[in-house]
């Protein structure tokens, strides 16, 4: 690393400086990228990172090697990720026990340690028999599955990989190449570069132009087009004005700006001072939720190199354009991620939305002319500023553009992060990328935009995904959430997870998301409970049309669509609760039964034994039974059964 | 200046001046709820709604906080706008069915009951309109109450639900409140803001003795109005008397205020 005796004076000096860095690197060394990305960090990744590091100082002499850290590679399932350079050897899931032989054989050696790398699994069970001891690596799926085929070929690069074939890296370009906690590393792979061009002759009048060209339209949700906001805020009247990145990512499940601020800060903060210039602000503040603290951390870390380079500060890049960001964090309210709200968070006061009659462009922190976005949308523009308004617009549909980071996850076999060009059809993502439902289940639905999307049946997996097509299906993009059902899955008691969700995260300020809600929640409690009453799903849809009319802002406008979207996809499933009092997919406690399998109960008599009612007879060696009139359907039967022999029935 | 068009009728506007004010004036009525004129808006009662056209595509506004800028054209009595106001009604009284105030105003808006069942609480049929918080904040300058818990769970409490050393004992929460939930209790030497817990000495009217007010409000008055001291200290009776006395006709004899 080359040490900045001072800040980078001036846009050519940014070049030179890069230029440096790259002369500097020797293409000998062999690098190794250990992903800390928070998937991986769980998996001991950090450890591992470790345990390189040292094994390159030690055998400095034998070999030239630098073991590093990145962001997020999206492929969460397989993690930890290893990625060793020159050649580019994916290896996942990685463990303390394979650093030695990574390190001995693809760095020293230069040969690849097969059973790393990755090889589609024939069956949902390859990853559990792998998972419960830290030694059995070596096991190929068909030994550790029960039966299942043989696992296919093993993949040698990332590219071969389909997860990563099909997708299209912008947001995420950086991710798992760069160090997150090293601006020259970023510098190095074109970073800034796009900062440079800016204030080298751009003027933000040409910016703001350049990023309504592409077409690009928010990432956090509401889908607005950001080239409009920016010109709305450049063109309001007041001053100062401020630039706000919103990264109080609040969605079960949900990821991408987590990853996007862990992995490749420098592009969130690249955006944001483009923004700056292009609308006339001189302040930012980056809101990131408190359980973020990776991102805090990697995002502070980077503000204060970007100081010391002079990229942020009182004279940027020598042009005197003059920009600092500030790290705001967010206590952790949902409603926070909502624009009025964070702004209202961010002043000192409680995170409550207000009307939006008045635009925050116009009046937004401390009454002034606000630009909020996501990050996703700030790290996006670097690279519409470098390759051109065209080339980004060529990508995607006709009123979404370019590419969108989901995070895939639910009962599919890939889960991860993954980034597609918009009006990727659902199937291609869900089946593709994330390889299908695991244990060989039906497809279901799949759940988009967060607590407040929809489910879309799989009647519609042929839908492009886009802002507008996800709208018309009663779902919504939302930040990018993905969730994948499969058949094992009762949609009535989805919509209650998601309403109790938006119940226990509304702020309480307006009346219609408070009671409304909450009245909600209470009817489908009733349902799964077996209680439903004629009409309930008339009253739900009454609810839903109110609480949508009526409510104060976009979380509480938004909160009735998972349950209008299963009404409108699963009617049959609310009726089944509520008249035949069953629940088809056998998850709403009370509304199945629990029989023994005579043929695989193997008379071992743990059921019986923790049977707490003791409805459960049977002799020695004889199959048992349960007396349903005694029956509480508790389920510990079920849960304790060891050969799978107690059924739903 | 704006037009504005209520149910198919022109009416002049200010700019910048809200739907409901606007309405009000050409004699329209809306129900609102955390609507003051003396406070800054909320728009959380949400009883307030009416139906924005947009030209092709209509949207559920508050009117008590939509500015008007431009011509505009709205709907107080379509039947979305009164469905969606009802609908806010029914919440609110299932919230607090006891409330008689809350009854007489949906009584008004033509809400006979509600068809839902009670699931949140309500601390005595506070409807969580805010006003008591505005006031204090905003006309007193205390900020001694606010919102506390969060969503369900919100309630309007002194910080961690103490007595606050920040009342003064003013009472504008109490008179502000719609639905009867705050109280100002008169003890012997003692007033009370109910459900706050807090306490303080009582300041009685120096010429009758009638109970006035909290001895912190009455010292901050003193502060606040220096000129007219002799003033503060009487309640409004005594108050009136003693100017009503310093206006005596010209010959007669004056009445002195016992």
């Amino acid at each position: 690393m080359i040490v900045a005796s001072s800040k980078i004076a001036s846009v050519s000096d940014l070049r030179t400086y890069r230029e440096r860095l790259l002369k500097a690197r020797d293409p000998k060394v062999r690098t190794i990228r250990v992903c800390i990305g928070t998937g991986c960090a769980a998996k001991g990744s950090r450890k591992i990172l470790e345990l390189l590091k040292k094994a390159c100082e030690e055998h400095g002499v034998e070999v030239k090697a630098e073991a590093m850290c990145t962001g997020c590679h999206g492929f969460c399932e397989r993690g930890p990720i290893v990625v060793v350079s020159p050649g580019e050897i994916f290896y996942q899931r990685v463990e303390e026990g394979d650093v030695a032989d990574i390190f001995r054989e693809t760095v020293m050696l230069g040969r690849v340690v097969e059973r790393l790398l990755y090889r589609e699994e024939a069956d949902e069970d390859g990853g559990r028999g792998k998972g419960k001891k830290g030694g059995g690596k070596g096991k190929t799926d068909a030994e550790a599955g029960n039966g299942s085929a043989a696992a296919g070929e093993a993949k040698k690069t990332a590219a071969e990989i389909p997860f990563y074939a099909t997708q299209r890296r912008i947001a995420l370009a950086f991710n798992g190449i760069v160090d997150p906690t090293s601006i020259d590393s970023y510098i190095a792979a074109g970073g800034y570069s796009a900062l440079a061009k800016v204030l080298d002759g751009m003027t933000p009048e040409q910016v703001v132009a350049e990023v309504e060209k592409s077409g690009l339209r928010g990432r956090g949700g509401g889908g607005f087009p950001t080239g409009r906001k920016w010109r709305s805020c450049r063109e309001a009247k007041g001053s100062p004005k401020y630039v706000i990145g919103n990264g109080d990512e609040g969605d079960p499940g949900a990821f991408m700006d987590r990853s996007i601020m862990e992995g490749n800060p420098h592009a969130v903060i690249e955006g944001m001072t483009i923004c700056a210039y292009a609308v006339g602000s001189e302040q930012g503040y980056i809101y990131v939720r408190n359980e973020y603290p990776m991102a805090v951390e990697h995002l502070s870390l980077a503000i204060r190199q970007c100081r010391e380079l002079g990229l942020l500060g009182d004279d940027i890049l020598g042009t005197g354009f003059k920009f600092d960001i500030q790290i705001n964090r967010g206590g952790g309210a949902f409603v926070c991620g909502e624009s009025t709200a964070l702004m209202a968070s961010l002043e000192g006061r409680a995170g409550e939305p207000r009307a939006k009659y008045v635009h925050t462009v116009e009046h937004g922190l401390w009454d002034k002319p606000t630009n909020l976005n996501n990050v996703e949308t700030y790290a996006t523009v670097p690279a519409i500023i470098n390759r051109g308004a065209d080339w980004f617009a060529s990508i995607g549909t006709e009123g979404s553009k370019g590419t969108k980071v989901f995070s895939l996850v639910g009962k599919v076999r890939n889960t991860g992060l993954v980034e597609v060009p918009m009006g990727m059809t659902l199937r291609k993502i869900v089946f593709e990328i994330g390889g299908g439902i695991k244990g060989g289940r039906a497809f279901k639905a799949v759940q988009t935009g967060g607590p407040s999307g929809g489910c879309i049946p799989a009647k519609y997996l042929d839908t492009p995904v886009d802002f507008d097509e996800l709208t018309k299906l009663g779902s919504m993009m939302g930040s990018g959430g993905m969730i994948v059902m499969d058949e094992d899955t009762c949609m009535v008691n989805v919509a209650k997870y998601f309403l109790n969700f938006l119940r226990d995260e509304s702020c309480g300020k307006c009346t219609a998301c408070r009671e409304g809600v909450a009245q909600m929640v209470h009817i489908l409690e009733r349902i799964c409970a077996g209680k439903g009453e004629k009409g309930d799903v008339e009253r739900l849809e009454a609810l839903c049309r109110l609480i949508g009319d009526a409510s104060l802002c976009g979380l509480g406008k938004s909160a009735p669509n998972p349950v209008m979207s299963t009404i409108r996809y699963f009617r049959e499933e609310y009726d089944a609760h509520i008249v035949e009092r069953k629940c088809p997919a056998k998850v709403c406690k009370g509304l199945f039964k629990y029989a023994i399998d005579p043929k695989l109960c193997k008379a071992c008599g743990i059921c019986k034994k923790n049977c707490p009612v003791q409805c459960i007879f049977g002799e020695k060696k004889k199959p048992h039974e349960i007396d349903r009139t005694k029956c509480t359907l508790c389920g510990t039967c079920y849960d304790k059964c060891p050969f799978g022999a107690v059924l739903k029935v | 200046m704006p037009t504005i068009n209520i149910d198919g009728k022109d009416f002049h506007a200010e700019t910048g001046e809200t739907i409901l004010e606007a309405a009000r004036r050409n004699g329209f009525w809306i129900p609102t709820l955390c609507h003051h004129p003396a406070l800054s808006e909320q728009a959380s009662c949400r009883l307030c709604l009416v139906e924005l056209d947009r030209g092709g595509w209509s949207q559920m506004v508050t009117s008590c906080c939509y500015p008007i800028r431009r011509d505009i054209k709205v709907r107080i009595n379509s039947e979305a706008a009164v469905s969606a106001r009802r609908g806010v009604m029914e919440l609110l009284l299932a919230r607090c069915p006891e409330s008689p105030e809350l009854r007489e105003l949906a009584r008004k808006m033509n809400v006979e009951g509600t068809p839902y069942p009670k699931v949140t609480e309500a601390q005595r049929n506070c409807v969580l309109c805010g006003l008591c918080v505005r006031v204090c904040a905003e006309r007193i300058g205390r900020s001694a109450i606010g919102f506390a818990g969060r969503g369900v769970n919100r309630s309007v409490a002194a910080p961690f639900r103490m007595p606050s050393k920040d009342c003064i004992g003013c009472g504008a929460c109490a008179a502000v409140c719609p639905v009867g939930t705050i109280k100002l209790r008169i003890h012997e030497t003692e007033i009370e803001v109910s459900p706050f817990k807090s306490r303080m000495a009582i300041r009685r009217c120096s010429a009758c003795g009638a109970p006035m007010s909290g001895e912190p409000h009455m010292k901050q008055l003193e502060e606040k109005t220096p000129a007219a001291k002799e003033y503060v200290g009487l309640c409004p009776d005594c108050r009136r008397k003693k100017s009503a006395a310093a206006f005596v006709p010209v010959g007669s004899k004056p009445v002195v205020p016992r």
